[in-house]
């Protein structure tokens, strides 16, 4: 089976593609029992195994369950975790649950969809449609199939962004006495995050901004505050969000983002962008056809019916709002234009604040796993000049997610990006800070939670995966 | 259920005499492959092969192929069929084989197709415990090689 | 057979230990080999012996499978089972390591240098095959990543004149790469041996390539232009290899290596059986349906596994060999008049 996940994670598995039932088996050493019998295995005709004790007993033997979970906190492969994902998450699941609310008495739930911007593009790219007229048509497709409210995840990263800011300048005051404190490295892909945590561990993360990334942002508002409001409990709303990026199903389940009490996830289920559009494909819908929909505008950053943006790269914008901020913030410069200088690919940019001669800030974006190679070596040997550094696995960041449409067969592969890049700049950017909707909740909901808590739901943690050492485990 | 493993041992069973003449030796006065495969312990157990019954010796066959070329066909139980451990089972009957062997030689390892053990899972196995490339490596391992060396030494009492 | 391969001498290198590799520097005056003791050496001249002039201790924790100079002869790379790949940069007669590249997810294999000089490449177990570049202050850095295999990668070689690079897999197939646009593509997938490729290398004027598997042959590709309609093994390129030649029956086990001399065209072979051989083609046969037949070989080269054959780059005919029993042998090929 071929990997849908980001080459960075295809990198970190050392096996061969290894579907958990035949290979990922936790061997367990037994310690030797003087006088214990050994039991034999058998398999039966139905293929079913058997434990043969040697009073001739038999008893039937349980097929063992790998939750992704054990595959996050296992170094030894990341592609097991692919065919548990297909199972737990994926836009059958999705139909199940509004299947279950049509048919059922019981078990009822509201069903909530955020989207991304990326994949509003990819969809736009795919249909010849503009990025709102995607995500108006594509709020009513889904309402069409009984999803409740669609919002977008536009929204929750304005709160991304501010978090983000603030933590700069939270690290920047005290980089002289922590030299971990900067440079600050972006935490919203999650292909990095995997990748930082199995392979460079504690000397990586702590560089790691623990902001929360739009997706789980929009985990905290819509299992908190939403479910609040509507006196619903976490558990009786079903949270789908539609991403560029399979590994976006891998953060949804860490266990950061469950909530222990409630007993569910921030994000029950991420579906990608072509998922969305084989789901439009499975009912023979076409996206161009459907009947546009007002929009929800309870989580969602919108100016009447027209989307509205971040500025920056369509990877969410993090260098270029934090770097004009902090330039006013720390130096009080106004940067109205930033300038990217290319280095080594085009996937490696820098943008610097200079004043009379002296470098004030020096932030980058690598995206690509080249380009993170060479930033993590430079990090170790104390070589990177930079204050912030904006990260995505992919190469061209989130808009060439592997989650999104694939170009038709006689379109090329870099125009079709180059439209979806056109589609997602098209959207009129919002100032983060002019936000209205946010700064209310600011004040409305996360004050009265207090700091702490508040803390709670706009940053997470990370956690270094220990290299296997048990020989029996490791493959060679 | 019966996992059977060929030892080809070919054309290559010599070694340097004290007149440094190559001196061929006839394979079956020198070497029992049953004494050295029994011993081997099974990573997971504390148990050697042959009393978890994968291997007893019984199952060790010997034929001489041609004069210089010698196959050896060990019958082989895992204890469970898909056993994700074959590899390292592989690993130290090829260790263990190099180690006890009295002199140079050559060793293929061949696992042959059971009808319950899948095709696809099995012909990986063969590739790579006759990667000696791969063998060099993993004992240069030490976690790995530190269950090998267990697993291959001969029991104490 | 009137040619053959006569011993010149035979060195204990690696004593108790497998000697990997063997490679001789551009000006063919050193001789570099490595092993399993982790151990580089350099091998000079005196009079008609070849005398180890240094040992490269410290560089790896594991064995060092492979070890390539820079085109210069200033350099040395070594690629090890640690992961790692060491840079040695050669002062007066002795090597200092400059740097240490890191990345790999486990046992580097191999490593080599572009004919500029200021591109590295190096291919591990964990399947991939990095391009490194060197700048004007010797720091390297990671220019290219390829997934392009689905197993273990055994060898990288350039092509002797242009920016192309080609890699031999444990997966059977042998990849082609070139620099497009702003990123390192897999131009070509090679299909054809049926165990694990070992390794491979190109001909004098690069036209050519030879590779040598697991399932005892030795195969010779061509390079055809696209719209020749030659190219079988096509996949999405603009220019397309087609084996045109595959030496089988001549090897008892796996051939690990091919080393085809730039000087005269001859091809020589590793093998598991311990043999060395020699191969010339009869430049009367077409270029499209190449004929090579065995000229020369020494079936008991060494008393263990031959890993490794390396021809001297100026001395026509001068022919090393290392074995799996520490052993580098120096041959001289000698031709009829």
């Amino acid at each position: 089976m071929a990997s849908h996940f980001s080459g960075v994670l295809q990198l970190t598995d050392l096996d061969d593609f290894i579907t958990p039932s035949q290979e990922c088996v936790k061997p367990v050493k037994v310690v030797k029992k003087q006088g214990k019998s050994v039991a034999k295995i058998q398999i039966e005709d139905d293929g079913s195994y058997v434990q043969v004790n040697q009073d001739g007993g038999k008893q039937k033997l349980e097929r063992a369950k790998i939750t992704l979970n054990d595959c996050l906190a296992c170094s030894g492969c990341i592609t097991s975790a692919e065919s548990v994902l297909i199972t737990q998450q994926s836009h059958e699941e999705l139909l199940k649950v509004l299947q279950n609310n049509k048919t059922k008495e019981t078990e009822q739930k509201v069903v909530v969809v955020s989207v991304s911007p990326q994949s509003r593009a990819s969809l736009a790219a795919h249909y010849k449609l503009s990025s709102s007229e995607a995500g108006r048509r594509l709020t009513s497709f889904l309402k069409g199939l009984g999803v409740h409210h669609v919002f977008d995840t536009s929204f929750s990263r304005t709160f991304s962004l501010l978090e983000s800011q603030r933590e700069f300048l939270e690290r920047f005051s005290r980089k002289e006495q922590d030299s971990k404190a900067l440079p600050m490295l972006t935490s919203a892909c999650p292909g990095w995050i995997c990748y930082a945590e199995k392979t460079h561990g504690e000397y990586i993360l702590p560089y790691i901004s623990t902001t929360r990334s739009p997706q789980q942002m929009m985990g905290s508002l819509v299992k908190g505050y939403f479910a609040e409001q509507q006196g619903l409990s976490p558990q009786q709303i079903y949270h789908v969000a539609v991403m560029p990026c399979f590994d976006k199903k891998l953060e949804a389940s860490r266990s950061d983002f469950y909530l222990e009490e409630a007993e569910t996830r921030e994000v029950d289920c991420v579906i990608t962008s072509g998922e969305v559009q084989k789901m439009m494909e499975e009912q023979n819908v076409c996206l161009s056809d459907v009947e546009p929909a007002a929009l929800d505008t309870m989580f969602s950053s919108v100016c009447e019916d027209e989307f509205l943006s971040h500025s920056g790269s369509g990877s969410g914008g993090y260098l270029h709002h934090v770097f004009t901020n902090a330039a006013k913030q720390l130096f009080g410069e106004e940067v109205k234009e930033l300038t990217y200088k290319t280095l080594r690919n085009k996937d490696f940019q820098e943008v610097r604040l200079e004043k009379d001669g002296a470098v004030l800030l020096c932030f980058a974006s690598t995206y690509g796993f080249r380009n993170i190679q060479n930033l993590v070596q430079k990090l170790k040997r104390g070589k990177s000049p930079y204050h912030f550094v904006e990260v995505m696995a992919c190469p061209s960041g989130c808009l060439n997610g592997g989650g999104q449409i694939k170009p038709s067969s006689n379109q090329n592969q870099k125009d079709f990006l180059h439209q979806v890049e056109e589609l997602y700049k098209a959207e009129r950017p919002l100032l983060p800070e002019n936000d209205t909707k946010v700064a209310e909740l600011y004040k409305t909901w996360l004050h009265t939670l207090g700091e702490e808590r508040a803390k709670e739901l706009l940053h997470t943690k990370y956690h270094t995966v220990e290299k296997m050492t048990n020989g029996l485990t490791i493959k060679w | 259920l019966r996992l059977t493993i060929h030892y080809y041992i070919s054309s290559l069973l010599y070694f340097s005499s004290p007149s440094s003449e190559m001196v061929k030796f006839p394979l079956k006065t020198c070497f029992l492959p049953s004494d050295v495969i029994r011993s081997i312990r099974d990573p997971e157990k504390p148990n050697t092969l042959e009393e978890l019954e994968v291997v007893t010796e019984k199952c060790v066959e010997l034929q001489e192929l041609s004069e210089d070329e010698c196959l050896i066909i060990i019958r082989f139980s895992p204890t469970v069929p898909h056993c994700s451990l074959a590899t390292l089972i592989g690993l130290c009957i090829q260790v263990k084989l190099q180690r006890c062997l009295p002199f140079k030689h050559k060793v293929s390892v061949c696992f042959i197709f059971c009808p319950l053990i899948h095709h696809l899972f099995l012909s990986p196995v063969n590739k790579q415990i006759n990667d000696k490339e791969r063998i060099a490596a993993a004992m240069e391992n030490p976690n790995l090689r530190e269950i090998v060396e267990q697993c291959v030494a001969e029991p104490d009492d | 057979m009137k040619e053959a391969l006569a011993e010149v001498q035979r060195i204990s290198a690696h004593p108790d230990s497998r000697c990997w590799f063997v490679s001789w520097s551009p000006n063919g005056a050193l001789l570099a080999s490595c092993g399993g003791d982790k151990a580089i050496r350099i091998w000079g001249r005196e009079g008609d012996l070849w005398v180890c002039k240094t040992v490269l201790q410290d560089g790896h924790q594991r064995t060092v499978r492979k070890v390539a100079w820079s085109p210069c002869g200033n350099y040395l790379a070594s690629a090890s089972f640690d992961a790692t790949t060491c840079i040695w940069k050669k002062k007066n007669d002795d090597f200092e390591s400059l740097t240490v590249l890191e990345g790999h997810e486990n046992e580097v294999k191999c490593v080599a240098w572009a004919p500029s000089g200021n591109l590295l490449a190096t291919c591990s177990r964990d399947k991939s095959v990095w391009v490194w570049e060197v700048d004007e202050d010797e720091e390297y850095e990671c220019v290219t990543v390829l997934n392009s295999h689905t197993q273990d990668v055994k060898h990288v070689a350039w092509h002797p004149t242009k920016e192309l690079l080609a890699s031999a897999s444990y997966d059977n197939n042998i990849c082609i790469y070139k620099e497009d646009d702003d990123d390192w593509e897999c131009q070509a997938t090679l299909q054809g041996h049926t165990s694990t490729v070992w390794s491979l290398c190109f001909d004098a004027a690069g036209e050519r390539m030879a590779s040598c598997s697991d399932d005892r042959t030795v195969k010779i590709w061509k390079e055809y232009p696209s719209d020749s309609g030659q190219g079988v093994f096509l996949v999405d390129s603009d220019l397309s290899w087609k084996c045109v030649c595959t030496l089988s029956g001549y090897h008892g086990r796996t051939v690990y290596d091919v080393a085809w001399c730039q000087l005269t065209g001859a091809l020589a072979t590793a093998s598991g059986d311990d043999a060395v051989r020699v191969f010339k083609e009869d430049v009367t046969a077409s270029p499209d349906e190449p004929v090579f037949s065995l000229v020369a070989q020494v079936t008991r080269a060494h008393n263990q596994d031959v890993n490794c054959v390396s021809w001297n780059p100026k001395e026509a005919g001068l022919l090393a060999s290392c074995s799996d029993n520490g052993e580098i042998a120096i041959w001289r090929f000698k031709e009829e008049d």
